[in-house]
């Protein structure tokens, strides 16, 4: 299973290029346009990418759909805890108790970065899961 | 009796409803003098959250539960899309 020779090679060379500008959307969520959703997306969509010119069992191999569900629930209950937390230690839900840093740098936000890095995972982790579901009970690629 | 105060209920929550619509009516949305939420985001998100981001600033900082929500969303459909799809083999 899989496509031809000329997509699987792009596909593969576009791989860790696409994983990069996603890691960069989910760290970058508090400086620049972007943040965990959008970047987790541009993730999920890296790992479509080879399911769809690999086919679905090799690409099962490199990422599992136990381990993906795993990080999934890993994600939202990091957020979650994060976000009690601040309740504990700052005042509100998502309260902030980091020092903020300086404003422009990367470890500026406090707890900004972690959501982040937290809703990122959870949004790569789901998209993909909901293709793979897709794929293996409504049909092959 | 429970059909009549259900009755009664209904009405009350109608004559409130027509009450909040009849205050806001003469509030205008986008007039300079009633936005000071918006101002107070522009000018002191990031003395509050640190983020140059402002869309960051307010969606990890102010709105707090709303973004747990958000997130809980996309967590409910992946598991409502592989519970209805998973005996269909």
């Amino acid at each position: 299973m899989g496509s031809s020779k000329i997509i699987r090679t792009i596909a593969q060379k576009l791989f860790p290029f696409i994983m990069l500008f996603g890691f960069y959307l989910i760290s970058h969520g508090h400086l620049s346009p972007g943040g965990g959703f959008q970047g987790g997306v541009v993730i999920g969509t890296a790992i479509i990418l080879l399911a769809l010119s690999y086919g679905i069992e090799k690409t099962e191999k490199k990422f599992e759909n136990k381990r993906l569900s795993m990080l999934e629930k890993l994600g939202i209950l990091t957020f979650i805890f994060l976000g009690f937390l601040g309740i504990y230690l700052g005042h509100s839900f998502l309260g902030n108790f980091l020092p903020l840093g300086k404003p422009g740098q990367i470890a500026s936000g406090g707890l900004m970065l972690l959501f982040n890095i937290a809703i990122g995972i959870e949004v790569a982790a789901g998209v993909s899961i909901i293709f793979y579901a897709l794929v293996r009970y409504r049909g092959e690629i | 009796m429970f059909k009549e105060m259900k009755k009664a209920f209904f009405i009350i929550i109608i004559l409130a409803m027509a009450i909040l619509f009849i205050l806001s009516i003469d509030i205008e949305y986008g007039n300079p003098k009633n936005l000071d939420v918006a101002n107070y985001y522009i000018e002191q998100g990031l003395y509050d959250t640190g983020a140059i981001n402002l869309v960051a600033s307010i969606y990890l900082g102010y709105r707090a539960y709303d973004t747990l929500i958000e997130t809980i969303v996309l967590f409910v459909a992946v598991a409502g899309v592989v519970f209805c799809l998973r005996g269909k083999r």
